[in-house]
């Protein structure tokens, strides 16, 4: 079992849990964060500073600014990762930085609350 | 495989930690809130227990190597006073076994300790 967590655009929400969907995770798990990257430069932030907008300017002096982002969590099979990946990949890039970041963690159990019972057949 | 350093801390001392971060040349953080007690089972004021206290989770993901360097930087900054205090949080550290950048779609091998944009 592995656990797939992923920092994706907030507009990215829609198309990510229809993606999810097709790749077999049905379920999952999202909540709102803020977050910054490697310090790259907002596209639209430099065009406002060439264009004397005086915001702009000051935005591009702030250093590590968060910008809003959502966390979304799915727990799923071995065998489901390489699929579930690739389909948040597909679906959430636009070639842009601040697109996100996809981790993939070991998950040494789940156990589905209801019936009780644990390992992968509670995330099927 | 990299290492996943996840920080629950102060909301007030957030802003410091991110800042420490941030100059030390880890620029990549996720900022969430959360709420949750610990081993003193929240705070007891006259007759009222608040065992859901506020708290802000710091996630980032580094290098092995760059561990113990960034645990020491978030413990220094996320301290109350030079002794610490109870509610001052916890840091949890996991492997992470793949990372991906999205707009790239490349498997990460290693994250560069010194976030230089190119």
């Amino acid at each position: 079992m592995k656990e797939v967590i992923a920092v994706v655009r907030m507009n990215m929400m829609n198309q990510t849990k229809e993606a999810l969907t097709k790749a077999g995770a049905d379920a999952f798990f999202a909540h709102e964060a803020q977050g910054r990257g490697k310090g790259f430069v907002n596209p639209k932030v430099l065009e406002g500073t060439k264009e004397g907008y005086e915001e702009a300017a000051s935005l591009l002096g702030a250093k590590g600014q968060l910008y809003p982002k959502r966390l979304v969590t799915v727990v799923v099979r071995d065998e489901l990762v390489d699929d579930v990946v690739q389909a948040l990949i597909v679906t959430n890039q636009t070639g842009r930085s601040g697109d996100g970041k996809i981790f993939v963690l070991p998950m040494a159990d789940a156990v589905r609350v209801r019936t009780g019972e644990s390992g992968s057949k509670s995330i099927v | 495989m990299l290492t996943m350093i996840r920080a629950i801390v102060r909301p007030e001392k957030a802003d410091k930690v991110l800042a420490a971060l941030m100059d030390a040349g880890f620029p990549s953080v996720t900022k969430y809130s959360v709420a949750g007690r610990g081993k003193q089972r929240g705070i007891k004021i006259g007759d009222v227990t608040y065992d859901e206290i506020p708290k802000v989770m710091l996630m980032s993901v580094i290098n092995p190597a760059d561990k113990e360097f960034v645990i020491e930087t978030i413990m220094k900054t996320a301290k109350s006073g030079s002794k610490g205090a109870f509610g001052d949080g916890k840091i949890f550290v996991s492997d992470v076994e793949e990372a991906y950048t999205i707009s790239s779609g490349v498997r990460e091998i290693a994250f560069a300790s010194a976030g230089v944009a190119p």
